[in-house]
């Protein structure tokens, strides 16, 4: 399989590298491209937890837009906490200035009993809402996201599915 | 090159064995190959690999909000190298597999497959002769089991083109090919027989000389 490598002249292998690079470059773009058209830094997350049952599940994949200022009681909005780099998907129970005035949002997951409070960082009792919220939910595909949450509790499956994409690509010269 | 076994029923497998074997075939003739397709291709390409891992570190190092506006402008740069790409690909290299120069003459040789069909298409244009299309099925140089013979595969490129032919005479096959042309007469002259009358009534007439061809 290997020899087919080795009988390629430099830059034929130079273009089969390419191909690789390609695929991975094109990827990512397309997720900044995403970033850049809904101003969030990230537009696609992954429900982590069940504190938005019977809403939203463990696994599902949610589509975030984040040009829309004046964010409403009752949007699910996903945040992170200050300091942290965890995105918590919960709903505004309560919003605070607006219009010319700083935008501050008080959140609680559906399934909670208490507001999310406690989750904010310490001496932190509201979000704010340019600088803390990465979007409000419009949209959601259940349970896809769900290879994600795999990829993060068993690391070695990111290298071995980038190494098996690796070597597809690689030696494939359709 | 090595005796690498292919899989004979992929169409992907047999035509890009045959390009580089033809490449290989050419540069040994001594032509000179000519990149600046290929190193066009690959300057595109690896440049917009640069735009897209400078905006990965970026957003790496500094992280959203600062790399906003970056990311922006890399993203429309990408989008046009990957569009320029595409378009060098599909337009200009267009199926290019060699593009050679020798003793001052060019050739520039595109190979093409249609789905589902074992033949290789050839489209040679070389400076005196123009555009010629010569094809030829896979079978002509393939095993049944998938291993590549280049004994015919040159000689049908030597046969085909003239100015491969003209630079690896051996192959060229210019002696069957003039012979078919214009066969020689090879006259065989019989001994004659005494001339003398025969009491039977034939004319006498000595036979002639008696033409046939000698298989060379």
């Amino acid at each position: 399989m290997f020899s087919a490598l080795g009988n390629l002249q430099p830059r034929q292998l130079a273009a089969q590298i390419l191909n690789f690079a390609l695929v991975l470059s094109t990827a990512f773009m397309l997720w900044k491209g995403l970033s850049v058209f809904t101003n969030s830094s990230s537009p696609i997350v992954v429900v982590l937890s069940g504190s938005m049952e019977p809403a939203f599940q463990r696994g599902d994949l949610l589509f975030l837009w984040n040009r829309g200022k004046e964010t409403q009681v009752g949007e699910i909005v996903v945040y992170n906490v200050r300091g942290k780099d965890i995105p918590i998907v919960h709903r505004v129970i309560r919003r605070f200035g607006g219009g010319s005035a700083p935008l501050q949002l008080l959140t609680k997951g559906d399934n909670n009993a208490a507001d999310d409070t406690e989750l904010y960082a310490r001496g932190q009792s509201y979000l704010d809402r340019s600088k803390d919220v990465i979007g409000s939910v419009v949209g959601y595909v259940p349970f896809v996201g769900y290879v994600t949450i795999l990829l993060s509790e068993y690391p070695w499956l990111k290298t071995a599915m980038l190494g098996f994409m690796a070597l597809t690509v690689v030696l494939q010269r359709e | 090159m090595g005796d690498t076994k292919i899989s004979p029923h992929s169409l992907a497998e047999l035509k890009n064995t045959t390009d580089d074997a033809l490449g290989n075939y050419l540069r040994g003739l001594k032509f000179e190959q000519d990149n600046t397709k290929l190193d066009v291709r690959l300057a595109i390409g690896y440049a917009s690999v640069v735009i897209a891992a400078a905006t990965f570190a970026a957003d790496y190092k500094l992280g959203w909000e600062a790399t906003k506006t970056w990311t922006a402008v890399a993203v429309v740069a990408y989008a046009l190298l990957n569009g320029a790409f595409t378009y060098w690909m599909w337009a200009v290299e267009k199926g290019c597999v060699f593009d050679g120069v020798r003793e001052g003459k060019k050739i520039s040789v595109a190979s093409k497959t249609k789905k589902h069909d074992p033949t290789y298409y050839l489209t040679v244009s070389s400076a005196n002769s123009g555009s010629k299309q010569i094809t030829a099925p896979f079978t002509t140089w393939f095993t049944a089991d998938g291993y590549f013979v280049a004994k015919p595969f040159q000689q049908w490129l030597a046969s085909s083109v003239e100015a491969i032919g003209n630079a690896d005479s051996k192959n060229a096959l210019r002696d069957e090919r003039d012979e078919i042309a214009s066969p020689s007469p090879e006259v065989e002259l019989t001994p004659q027989g005494n001339g003398t009358a025969e009491a039977s009534g034939t004319d006498g007439k000595a036979k002639g000389s008696k033409r046939s061809k000698r298989k060379g």
